[in-house]
């Protein structure tokens, strides 16, 4: 009798968060798993409801820390068609240039996490240089670097300054040669393919039964993608390649996810040409005015009952960095969102930890884990 | 996909329990179910229609009746499909969907501890976000959100 | 010993050219980019080096305990828990990294909080994760000291009035620096350190 439980978290540098991975272990191999969440839950499809539209978009910076601005954009689709609201052109196309920036932006910081968890310290450096230059990006023009609160419903709060885009060309021109880089030291180390190579094997089949989206799916030979099965904003306008691998395991993620910075920054330039050469409105006219911030309350009550509120419900599905998120926003007149619920691909991508860590050792679970991306926040919310 | 499709298909396999199927903006369309027909249904819809991937599973608290809702998706069509029931207030139940599309274990376990909706024959029914022993669900309107002022009345509540 | 004041002061540099392997790294805003610290460590550091070694061997002559040397090295070598809560952790991890890197304070993270005396709360403290944030302070060894990282930590922040949420870690373990900020800069933990030494150096160990 040696098996038992042991606690992998809430504090443990595996975690990159707060859960705890309890594992049942024999000797060094793992029996069964069981993932123990909520430890981050903050309850914000709840405080939702007692926000104004616009208010939300403040939770949802926090909701995915790694990828604010990219759940920005899946609640302000769902809450545009749960009011009927449309978003200007040029607004459209700024918001898929946020989204691809923070894709870059999450996956070098998962390439600085991942691989320092694996015992390689110069990564880290050179991943977290390289994304504070995105995150100055950000800064430039949306004013944060974590948490933007950049979109609106309608729109973006305002344009991209003067002089961005070339700034941004001069970071992607940096970036390129970086992801050279980046392989060289890890797909060139030897020690770095056998820690990886044939870990954490999750088949595609697998994969659609248990829900596991993104680069997971993609690494096992998947070819979805919701920017190209389902445009949304303006990812029909673009040009780029679905990126996938077939070996299902640890190293094909990397690949994955390497090959998508790649195609981000392909995107990104063609989004930046067009930007440079249509200027326009970033805020959709008409807005009606209890969408912004709360007015004074003087005869609150009886202005209330005046307005007309339209009432729908909304869903909105994008590609986010760490795979498929959905959020479902229901308008039942008034000011506050009805209910909120959001699909956190990582929630899923976890949900499935049994049928990829079962049978590998426990000095396995850090790449395995780490390859998974998780960002706790959205998983809890 | 539109509802036309979706409706010969459903009748085709001579899904049972369907109340209505309308279109929805983003989905291939909405189909209301009688939630006693959910063992029969899902099935149906996984192999015969070809949603074989779960998105997610959410819950509404109506007041007056409760609502479960279930997102899938279809690799081929590349659209989805919404599935929605409307649940009795007093002891909202259905049947889980868990046995036909495995990944709704999570999301189960999450509406059934934030709603309040009960997943029959669900294989792990436990708190998933709360701690154990939570006795309330935050998601249904009668919860009211507290100033961070009733410290005491939150610690009671964990 | 000049009095502690205001630790760091950010001085607005012209855009500095940093080489790197591949070319001139494109600094895109001059004015994030680079924090003058004014009272630069290194400066002060081997005057109270000398300051406490003195002291040292006068108590030690008086048989007393090594106070002053204690409190010189505890305060200039704060190992704070790796422990990432929420977002706030997210620029907690960017403090580390090749920007800002908050080691050359002396400030090295350590996962074990056996050898931590300093526990950052970086993010949102759910009453989940309260007694486990307990258990981790108290198997701290002594002497240690909270920091506050963000408004989370700090009062709830926006998830204040959130059902599952501590409104403030005070409410749990004592708090000896706050930050504010959603999320703080690096720039303000690293402040924030800095006073907590200077709060070190003033009060003792
Ligand atoms: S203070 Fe803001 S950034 Fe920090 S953990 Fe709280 S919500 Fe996140």
């Amino acid at each position: 009798m040696s098996e038992m439980w042991i606690n992998m978290g809430p504090q443990h540098p595996m975690t990159h968060g707060l859960w705890n991975l309890r594992v049942r272990i024999d000797g060094e191999r793992i029996l069964d798993v069981d993932p123990e969440m909520g430890y981050l839950h903050r309850g914000i499809e709840k405080i939702s409801e007692d926000r104004h539209y616009n208010e939300v978009i403040t939770l949802m910076d926090r909701t995915c820390y790694v990828a604010g601005i990219a759940w920005e954009h899946l609640y302000v689709q769902a809450a545009e068609k749960a009011l009927g609201i449309a978003p200007t052109e040029r607004s459209d196309w700024i918001r898929m240039m946020s989204e691809e920036f923070q894709r870059l932006a999450s996956h070098i910081m998962w390439y600085a996490a991942f691989v320092q968890d694996l015992g390689l310290m110069s990564p880290f450096l050179y991943g977290m240089r390289d994304r504070d230059l995105i995150l100055d990006l950000f800064q430039s023009y949306t004013g944060g670097r974590l948490t933007y609160e950049y979109m609106r419903v309608g729109g973006v709060r305002n344009d991209v300054p003067e002089g961005f885009t070339h700034r941004a060309r001069e970071v992607l021109d940096w970036l390129e040669p970086r992801f050279v880089e980046y392989d060289r030291l890890c797909m060139g180390s030897d020690i770095f393919r056998r820690r990886c190579d044939d870990l954490g094997v999750l088949k595609a089949n697998d994969c659609v039964r248990l829900g596991v989206t993104g680069p997971m799916l993609r690494s096992a030979g998947s070819k979805r993608d919701l920017r190209k099965d389902r445009p949304y904003s303006r990812y029909s306008q673009v040009e780029f390649d679905v990126a996938t691998a077939d070996s299902a395991d640890v190293t094909g993620r990397y690949l994955v996810r390497m090959e998508e910075m790649r195609q981000s920054v392909r995107i990104l330039r063609q989004v930046l040409d067009w930007l440079d050469s249509h200027p326009g409105p970033v805020l959709a006219d008409h807005l009606p005015r209890w969408l912004g911030a709360p007015y004074a309350p003087i005869g609150r009550e009886a202005y209330l009952l005046k307005r007309n509120y339209p009432k729908g419900v909304g869903l909105s599905a994008i590609e986010e960095p760490h795979g498929e998120a959905c959020a479902y926003v229901v308008n039942e007149g008034g000011e506050h969102p009805y209910r909120v619920k959001f699909r956190s691909p990582v929630f899923a991508n976890l949900s499935a930890a049994h049928h990829y860590l079962v049978g590998y050792h426990v000095a396995d679970i850090p790449p395995i884990m780490g390859s998974v991306d998780v960002c706790v926040g959205e998983v809890d919310r | 996909m539109n509802p036309e499709d979706v409706r010969t298909k459903l009748a085709a396999a001579g899904a049972p329990g369907i109340i209505s199927i309308e279109p929805f903006e983003g989905v291939a369309a909405r189909v209301k179910f009688d939630p006693t027909a959910a063992t029969a249904l899902f099935p149906i819809v996984r192999d015969a229609l070809g949603f074989p991937h779960l998105s997610m599973v959410g819950g509404i608290d109506w007041v007056e009746r409760y609502e479960v809702f279930y997102l899938v998706w279809s690799d081929p069509a590349k659209t989805y499909l919404l599935l929605s029931a409307d649940l009795d207030a007093k002891a909202p139940h259905i049947e889980t969907a868990s046995a036909c599309w495995p990944s709704a274990n999570w999301h189960e376990r999450e509406a059934w501890e934030l709603v309040g909706i009960q997943f029959d024959h669900h294989p792990d029914l436990r708190h998933l976000l709360m701690p154990d022993g939570y006795q309330f669900h935050p998601l249904q309107r009668a919860f009211k959100l507290h100033e961070p002022e009733d410290l005491e009345v939150k610690v009671r509540h964990v | 010993m000049s009095t502690p004041g205001p630790a760091v002061a950010s001085v607005a540099k012209p855009a500095a050219a940093v080489v790197g392997p591949g070319g001139e790294l494109p600094i895109v805003s001059s004015d994030v980019s680079f924090v003058e610290i004014e009272t630069l460590r290194s400066r002060e550091f081997i005057p109270e080096a000398k300051e406490a070694l003195s002291a040292l061997v006068k108590e030690q002559a008086e048989g007393k305990l090594i106070r002053p040397v204690f409190n010189w090295a505890g305060r200039n070598s704060l190992f704070p828990l790796h422990w990432g809560l929420a977002c706030c952790a997210i620029e907690f991890a960017a403090a580390f990294g090749a920007r800002w890197d908050a080691e050359r304070f002396g400030v090295v993270p350590r996962s074990s909080p056996r050898q931590c005396d300093l526990l950052i709360v970086n993010g949102t403290v759910t009453w989940k994760v309260a007694h486990k944030l307990i258990a981790l302070y108290e198997q701290m060894p002594e002497p240690k000291w909270v920091i506050a990282m963000g408004n989370c930590a700090t009062g709830g922040g926006p998830f204040r009035t959130a059902y599952s949420v501590v409104p403030g870690v005070d409410k749990l373990v004592p708090v000896d620096v706050y930050i504010a900020g959603c999320p703080p800069r690096p720039e303000a933990l690293l402040d924030g350190i800095l006073r907590l030494e200077a709060l070190i150096r003033e009060r003792g160990a």
